[in-house]
């Protein structure tokens, strides 16, 4: 929720009924009924702006400019004393808009439109004028610089006199959120949001929950075990009498607006009665069908009917209908008759569940690069070749062999294991450009957990960095070496299969020499991506996605678990890669935010949105198509466009697509584009 | 039938006289024609890197000046051949070098009819022809034939200027291997070095690094290895013991799918005679 819009709680906005007609309200056309009376007030920003730009030339001209009947100038505009200046110059001056000649609006806009506001002037018929960013900061002559904040204090007057009175919109939350992806981010956020008293539904693809923390061995930098400290929070999860649980089951579609969104999920055939099922598990034990298991990553294999590990939450199976024999010839039957308490429906189907909710946080996590990408690397092509989650898969007590290391081609003990950092990571050509960030520790944690599974075994790092910034992150690596885990530096260039051996072409660049290493198991540290189900998803609800399809929050700094669009919210690694304990705390702060909108009855959206004259609109739907944020859709009964104000953004592309000029923008209209740039070109 | 202005180059006279022969065939199943380009000259051998050097590159440009006369293509097979030809062709041709284009240009002093365009004989195959085509034509398909696709470093680097397939897994040779129906082998040492020129005073380095190639080869379960580098296949074919894996030109293959006669594909000018493992498999 961008704090402009949940301003002002105690100022009830017209109620949106059904959002759609506040758009279409005409802005009331008075332009000249009483002349403007307008008010600039020119900063000094210490020498900021006066450093560059004559502050009392600026204010005299400013004096002569249409409809300004006060400029001053203040050190600082944005002091206390300063804004009293403005407040009182409104009363005295009988302003009905101000002007202020200083820093970017992104910085003090809300600061002046409230004290004007303090002062009776609506909120919205204060306009900044940027003398400071666009003028000081970038002008060497102080003419120059003059002349140019005079165009742009002239052109924010322009503006101004064409500004209408507003009123915030209001919309009521419904109080309940989805949180979609149960890894541990999303088991975070959903946790923290239902203990705070809210309804949570969480939606998770896979037939079980915890994500990929479920499939790790022990985790840096404290080698506690990962299940031990995962089940905890899965268990409570699945107990929570405010947790919703729609495992197996993917968001098929979302419509609505912040505080009021309908979701449509779409749960995926089980092919087992939930209810009836006890978690017995005799029917995974009798089921004749084996195949490759991808919660092991090629490491072991599974049954059809399947759970992903014995502490699953719920604990329930599903049958994989490809690998069902049932399913697929007709016979067998097998889990059917051994069922105690008839559980198995082969004739299940796919169901769809409406679940109403106010605020959505994605948190869909990572995969690791696809090994395609990889071909110089061997992975996919040679047995012994693995990534980091199967390594994982190997190391772990409840994993395919039990905690002990063994490699895939011939279940031997390896006594040479060769680590690849920045397999994928850091590489323009080949993968992604980012660091992956978690690899290094990893790695680390990796080399230290074989060499206590094999004591005589010989660990080799390969990497190119080692990036330990963490709270006992530095202190962990130091421990990896400590514990004899061999650091080579240099890039891996090739890895291939010779006889029982795989080869590693590495370069040791401290010593400035090729090396080939000989190893039994290579383990790559694969890069993280983004998971790509969560990137489809994020697509279809246009979500901004960056280059390589991490979910964008809405300022790096300021807003990092918000999203651009009101009321979605992120976590985890589907913002950008990142280990357990930062996953978990930007989890925390997506409910956070969540329970901040929660505790209002209703939230305030700015009113500066687009608007349709209907009287000239042809419903072509250039806009709908245009709107980034589903904001805009053409009512076919009536041929014309609607704007839902409640999801608009404000960010003016249809009006610049609109071929009639039907479309415009509150207190950006048309009329105020054209006398902005008949002044700049005057 | 279409016909490309063809520069044999001088190993296709004498050390690979086979692979010429079984290219020249080969296409003309396939309905085109290389035409050999008047009075060609010695491309240089290596591309002379030495920024002033010009002159050094002049063979190579006098080349395409003279292929200029036939079309607007110029066909190569041997990849140090086509390595030196396109280079030097991207050298006059980027706008950064205007001058110097204009002196060697002056200094060769014969017509430049046309811009010429410099292609292997693959690119022939795969952009013009086409591999549907090429299937269509395939009269003796090499079912059960496992080939090893060897580029070397010549015809993928420098991948920006050769622009000829992905320099690190080039992929062109095992499209054309599908096609005859044979199957392809990936193995890792496709464009690892055969040892080069160090075969003349480093023997032992060339033996080794080519050694490796074929051992790689064979460990991912080829039948024989397939390449277009004259230097390639020696490399590979005579620097060990007369056993082991064929090492062949594509060409040679090309032909015997295409029909040809085994006799007029040049077999017996392998150190390890193909023939015995191709009769093996059904396929002489
Ligand atoms: C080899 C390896 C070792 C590691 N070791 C450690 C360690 O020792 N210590 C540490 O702190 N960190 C470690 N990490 C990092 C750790 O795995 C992550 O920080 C953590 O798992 C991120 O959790 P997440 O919830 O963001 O993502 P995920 O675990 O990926 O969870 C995302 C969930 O969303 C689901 N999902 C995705 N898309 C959809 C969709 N469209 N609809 C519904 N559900 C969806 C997925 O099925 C998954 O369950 C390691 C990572 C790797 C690769």
């Amino acid at each position: 929720m961008a704090e402009g819009k949940s301003r002002r709680p105690e100022v009830a906005g017209p109620e949106p009924a059904g959002t759609q007609s506040a758009s279409t309200d005409k802005p009331a056309i008075s332009p000249v009924s009483r002349r403007p009376r307008v008010g600039v007030f020119v900063c000094h920003c210490g020498i900021n702006i006066a450093g560059v730009v004559r502050v009392p030339e600026l204010v005299e001209r400013a004096k002569t400019m249409p409809g300004v009947v006060v400029a001053r100038d203040y050190q600082y505009c944005c002091s206390d004393p300063g804004q009293q200046i403005i407040r009182d110059s409104i009363k005295a001056d009988k302003l009905d808009r101000v002007v202020v000649a200083c820093c970017s609006p992104t910085l003090h806009e809300a600061t002046f439109r409230k004290a004007g506001e303090e002062a009776g002037l609506n909120y919205y018929r204060t306009e900044i004028a940027n003398i400071r960013e666009q003028c000081a900061w970038v002008t060497k002559d102080r003419d120059e610089a003059t002349d140019k904040a005079e165009d742009i204090t002239r052109l924010a007057i322009a503006r101004a006199t064409h500004d209408e009175s507003l009123e915030p919109v209001g919309v009521t939350v419904n109080k309940r959120a989805l949180v979609v992806g149960a890894g541990i981010a999303g088991i975070q956020a959903a946790l923290d949001i239902a203990n705070a008293g809210y309804e949570v539904v969480l939606v998770e693809k896979q037939p079980s929950i915890g994500g990929h923390m479920a499939q790790l061995s022990e985790t840096f930098p404290t080698l506690d075990c990962s299940q031990c400290i995962l089940t905890p929070r899965t268990v409570e999860t699945g107990r929570h009498s405010r947790i919703k649980l729609h495992t197996y089951s993917e968001v098929a579609e979302v419509s609505g607006y912040i505080g009021n969104f309908k979701v449509r999920i779409r749960q995926k055939p089980r092919y087992v009665d939930f209810d009836a099922c006890t978690g017995c598990g005799l029917c995974m034990e009798k089921c004749p069908a084996r195949v490759e298991a991808d919660f092991e990553r090629g490491m072991g294999k599974r049954r059809a009917i399947y759970r992903l590990l014995p502490q699953a939450v719920p604990n329930r199976p599903v049958i994989d209908a490809e690998a069902c024999i049932y399913l697929q010839k007709g016979k067998c039957g097998v889990c059917a008759k051994v069922c105690p308490t008839q559980a198995i429906r082969y004739d299940d189907t796919e169901k769809f569940v409406e679940e109403e909710v106010g605020a959505i946080v994605l948190a869909t996590g990572y995969e690791l690069l696809d090994h395609e990408k990889m071909s110089a690397y061997g992975i996919g092509r040679v047995p012994d070749v693995i990534d980091g989650l199967a390594f994982e898969r190997l190391l772990s007590a409840s994993g395919p062999t039990q905690g002990e290391v063994k490699r895939p081609s011939d279940g031997r003990v390896p006594k040479k294991v060769v680590f690849v950092q920045c397999a994928g990571s850091r590489d323009r050509e080949h993968g992604m450009p980012y660091c992956s960030k978690i690899c290094c520790m990893y790695t680390a944690k990796q080399a230290i957990l074989y060499k206590h599974r094999v004591h005589d075994g010989e660990a080799t790092i390969c990497y190119i960095d080692v990036r330990t910034p963490g709270k006992g992150f530095e202190e962990f690596y130091q421990r990896a070496t400590d514990e004899g885990t061999t650091y080579l530096r240099g890039k891996v260039s090739k890895i291939f299969r010779q006889g029982d051996k795989v080869m590693v072409w590495a370069s040791d660049t401290l010593a400035g020499r090729k090396v080939e290493l000989e190893a039994d198991l290579v383990v790559l540290a694969s890069a993280v991506v983004a998971s790509p189900d969560g990137v489809e998803l994020a697509k279809r609800l246009k979500m901004q996605l960056d280059g390589h399809g991490f979910l964008t929050e809405a300022h790096p700094k300021l807003r990092p678990v918000e999203t651009l669009t009101g009321g979605f919210f992120l976590a985890g690694c589907g913002q950008g890669p990142k280990d357990i304990p930062d996953t978990v705390a930007q989890a925390s702060a997506a409910a956070a935010k969540v329970l901040a909108m929660f505790g209002q009855d209703k939230i305030f959206h700015a009113p500066t949105t687009a608007w349709v004259d209907e009287d000239i609109c042809v419903g072509c739907g250039n806009c709908e198509l245009t709107c980034a944020y589903g904001a805009v859709k053409v009512d076919l009964q009536r041929g014309v466009a609607a704007v839902n104000v409640a999801l608009c953004e404000g960010c003016g592309a249809c009006s610049v697509a609109c071929p009639s000029g039907a479309m415009s923008h509150r207190n950006f209209s048309k009329k105020s584009i054209y006398e902005m740039t008949e002044e700049a070109v005057r | 039938m279409a016909s490309y202005a063809y520069y044999p180059g001088c190993t296709l006279y004498t050390k690979a006289r086979e692979l010429d022969l079984s290219a020249r065939k080969a296409l003309a199943v396939l309905g085109a024609e290389l035409e050999e380009m008047p009075a060609w000259v010695c491309c240089g051998a290596i591309y002379n890197t030495a920024d002033d050097d010009f002159a050094g590159r002049i063979g190579a440009t006098r080349n395409i000046v003279r292929a200029s006369a036939l079309g607007d293509t110029l066909v190569t097979l041997c990849a140090a051949c086509y390595n030196v030809l396109k280079r030097a062709k991207a050298r006059i041709d980027d706008p950064a070098n205007a001058v110097e284009r204009e002196r060697v240009l002056n200094f060769i002093d014969e017509p430049y009819e046309r811009e010429v365009r410099v292609v292997h004989y693959l690119d022939v195959l795969r952009r013009d022809i086409g591999w549907d085509a090429v299937k269509a034509k395939v009269a003796k398909p090499l079912a059960g034939l496992k080939l090893a696709s060897y580029y070397g470093c010549l015809m993928v680097r420098p991948a920006a200027v050769l622009d000829f397939d992905d320099p690190e897994d080039p992929q062109v040779m095992d499209e054309l291997v599908r096609a005859l129906g044979a199957e392809p082998v990936r193995f890792d040492f496709k464009t690892e070095c055969c040892g080069g020129y160090l075969v003349v005073n480093r023997k032992d380095v060339a033996r080794e690094s080519s050694a490796r190639v074929l051992e790689n080869a064979r460990a991912w379960g080829a039948d024989a290895v397939i390449t277009t580098c004259p230097l390639c296949q020696y490399n590979l074919d005579r620097l060990r013991d007369r056993d082991g894996l064929p090492v062949l030109y594509f060409t040679q293959l090309l032909g015997l799918a295409l029909g040809l006669e085994p006799d007029e594909l040049g077999f017996d000018n392998c150190a390890v005679d193909p023939r015995p493992m191709l009769a093996e498999k059904g396929l002489l």
